[in-house]
């Protein structure tokens, strides 16, 4: 095996009958942020809750530095943790919190005013060391409980969704705070949201979770420019899906398919038709959707509605077979398209994804 | 709402009326005592031809008097302790066990509110005359004990509802042991609970006579079974003057933690 700073190994979590977490393996180099993104309810929190040792987990192993970390009891694994909801002391100040696992550890006291003052800084929260918690704004209280988690220097730092009690404006400020705090201490950081675009701005990769196991893994590029299953085209980034007739010709990764309405679309990639099916359908992303000249590739749809966003304009349109499909595009483009209009739209068709079903 | 208390014309003044007469029938009693405790008569003669404090220095001057109060108090303050340490240990059980039966073992708890007082006194009288706990010390704390932990049961477990786990297993993450967890994050978190359990289990001793006659001895009597005696033998004014201080302590104590039930409720 390969060793990592962090691996995680065939894990697995039952709850009685419900499997949480079923088989997810990842190997984590020191200092990747790394984020769980995924439906609420797909395992994302019971695999961090693992590597955080609160729970027995059912089977499969977690090492740190190649050494398993299944015995160690949770407060002594030295993993610090942010969590969704606030957990601050509620009778302790801020910087009193932020002592607490120096206490705990038994640091003599100028050693712990003086990391308190350290990590009070790094969450610039200096002038709220003597606040109760009480007295803090959401986003405070998380970045105090960021200071208080980083404070013991963990090796890895867990995240678990702890902007989504926020508004989106606090949210994509301490976004800023997060990836500024990752570059600054290089801690590890395994990051859980299901938020794909805050996942997309601070990961170096994302993990996307789906019914307690890993669809696909790579960095944001990877997974919208070469998504591995349906869902995962369907989570990052918008799709279009369109019904598929028949497909022919499946080999070199290039296939030819049939549409409902007889189109024929020559050059589609088929890196993951793997079931054989026989069912198909075909990812068409609405940026890459273009008006086309009569006569060229492409399908024949009827414009249905036209909506200015400012920058872009979207269009909803339907197929020949009453498929509604989204196109968006620069508001310039859309201008001259009106409802009930029937036109061409075409796209690069090598970059569509034929999916099985 | 279904009955709007400002649209109700006329009829607000009836229920305005109802309400003074339930409120004077409900502290008549009380106001009658406290007057008859400052008044000159020996055979309490309301309205009270005059007014002295010979009752009161009477009062004081009764070791036997004093002896019952110290005996309460003393009392009390072991049954709180006790009734607050198994208040908790159970609340926490109730609270962040996953067993089955959860549910049963809170009603069960609950059992000594709900049951009959003199059923409960008659049950222990019996057990502990077996055992020979009755007319101990002994056997006061723990009768009294099971009285005031359904009490205190509630106040913790609703204080420690209200806190989240997840600050506990937070502490845990930071390196802190579970019992050190609950010991410096959990316990001072949710002090006021824990006060406000104390208070109860305290005044739930502290003015108890029903099961305290069943466990009294001559040597051994708690300020309400000690003017429930002397209500027997002679009706004085001392009475009075005992019972108004009772009352007193247990205003100002049942003030205390409806306003820390306020706080808890913010
Ligand atoms: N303590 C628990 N008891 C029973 N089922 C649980 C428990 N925790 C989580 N689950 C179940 O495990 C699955 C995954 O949950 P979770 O990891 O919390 O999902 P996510 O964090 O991705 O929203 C869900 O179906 C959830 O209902
Ligand atoms: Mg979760």
């Amino acid at each position: 095996m390969t060793s990592s700073f962090l691996s995680i190994r065939n894990l697995k979590k039952s709850y009685g009958e419900v499997v949480a977490v079923d088989d997810v393996s990842l190997e984590i180099p020191r200092g990747e942020f790394l984020t769980f993104l995924g439906p609420s309810g797909s395992g994302k929190s019971t695999t961090l809750y693992a590597v955080a040792g609160f729970d027995e987990i059912t089977s499969g192993d977690i090492l740190l530095e190649d050494r398993s970390i299944l015995g160690v009891p949770p407060n002594r694994r030295n993993i610090g943790m942010v969590f969704q909801r606030y957990t601050l002391f509620p009778h302790l100040s801020v910087a009193e919190n932020v002592a607490f696992p120096l206490r705990v550890r038994g640091q003599d006291r100028t050693t712990v005013k003086k990391r308190v003052d350290e990590m009070l800084s790094l969450v610039r929260l200096s002038n709220f060391a003597d606040r109760m918690p009480a007295q803090l704004s959401g986003g405070q209280q998380q970045r105090v409980a960021l200071a208080r988690a980083l404070a013991y220097d963990p090796p890895v730092l867990l995240m678990d969704e702890p902007l989504s009690a926020l508004d989106k404006k606090l949210r994509d400020e301490i976004q800023i705070e997060i990836r500024r705090i990752h570059q600054e201490t290089g801690v590890t950081i395994l990051y859980v949201t299901h938020d794909q675009e805050e996942a997309l701005r601070l990961s170096d990769r994302i993990a996307v979770f789906n019914h307690g196991r890993i669809e696909q893994i790579g960095t944001g590029e990877d997974l919208y420019t070469k998504p591995a299953t349906r869902f995962v085209a369907e989570f990052i980034g918008d799709s279009n899906f369109l019904d598929v007739a028949s497909v022919a010709d499946q080999s070199n990764g290039r296939a030819c398919a049939t549409l409902p309405d007889g189109t024929v679309l020559d050059g589609l990639s088929t890196h993951h038709v793997t079931r054989h099916s026989g069912r198909f359908e075909l990812m068409v992303r609405p940026q890459w959707l273009a008006v086309a000249k009569e006569g060229s590739d492409g399908i024949r749809i009827t414009v249905k509605d036209v909506t200015y966003l400012g920058d872009s304009s979207s269009a909803l349109l339907e197929t020949g077979w009453g498929q509604a499909i989204w196109l968006k595009g620069p508001a310039a483009t859309l201008r001259g398209l009106t409802a009930g209009q029937t036109i061409m739209v075409g796209w690069d068709f090598a970059k569509s994804e034929l999916f099985e079903i | 709402m279904l009955l709007n208390y400002n649209q109700l014309g006329r009829l607000k003044y009836v229920l305005l009326g109802i309400t003074g007469v339930i409120c004077l029938f409900l502290l008549l009693p009380v106001i009658f005592i406290i007057l008859l405790s400052f008044g000159s008569s020996q055979w309490m003669i309301f309205p009270p031809p005059g007014w002295t404090l010979r009752w009161y220095v009477e009062l004081f001057a009764d070791p036997r008097w004093f002896e019952a109060a110290f005996t309460s108090f003393k009392l009390g303050l072991m049954v709180t302790v006790l009734s607050v340490i198994l208040g908790f240990f159970a609340s926490y059980a109730l609270i962040r066990g996953r067993f089955a039966g959860r549910g049963f073992l809170r009603a069960l708890f609950m059992t000594p509110m709900v049951m009959p007082v003199v059923v409960v006194a008659v049950a222990l009288y019996a057990m502990f005359l077996r055992v020979g706990l009755s007319g101990t010390w002994l056997g006061f704390v723990i009768a009294h004990t099971i009285l005031a932990f359904p009490f205190a049961v509630i106040a913790i477990s609703n204080s420690l509802e209200r806190f989240d786990k997840a600050i506990e297993d937070a502490a845990i993450l930071c390196g802190a042991s579970h019992l050190e967890a609950i010991w410096r994050i959990t316990l001072p978190s949710i002090r006021l609970g824990l006060l406000s359990a104390a208070l109860f289990s305290f005044l739930a001793s502290w003015d108890e006579v029903v099961v305290a006659i069943f466990m009294a001895s001559p040597t051994l009597q708690t300020l309400p079974v000690r003017i429930w005696g002397a209500l027997r033998q002679d009706l004085t004014p001392v009475i009075a003057a005992a019972s108004s201080l009772l009352v007193i302590l247990t205003l100002v104590l049942m003030t205390i933690a409806a306003s820390l039930q306020k706080v808890l409720n913010r």
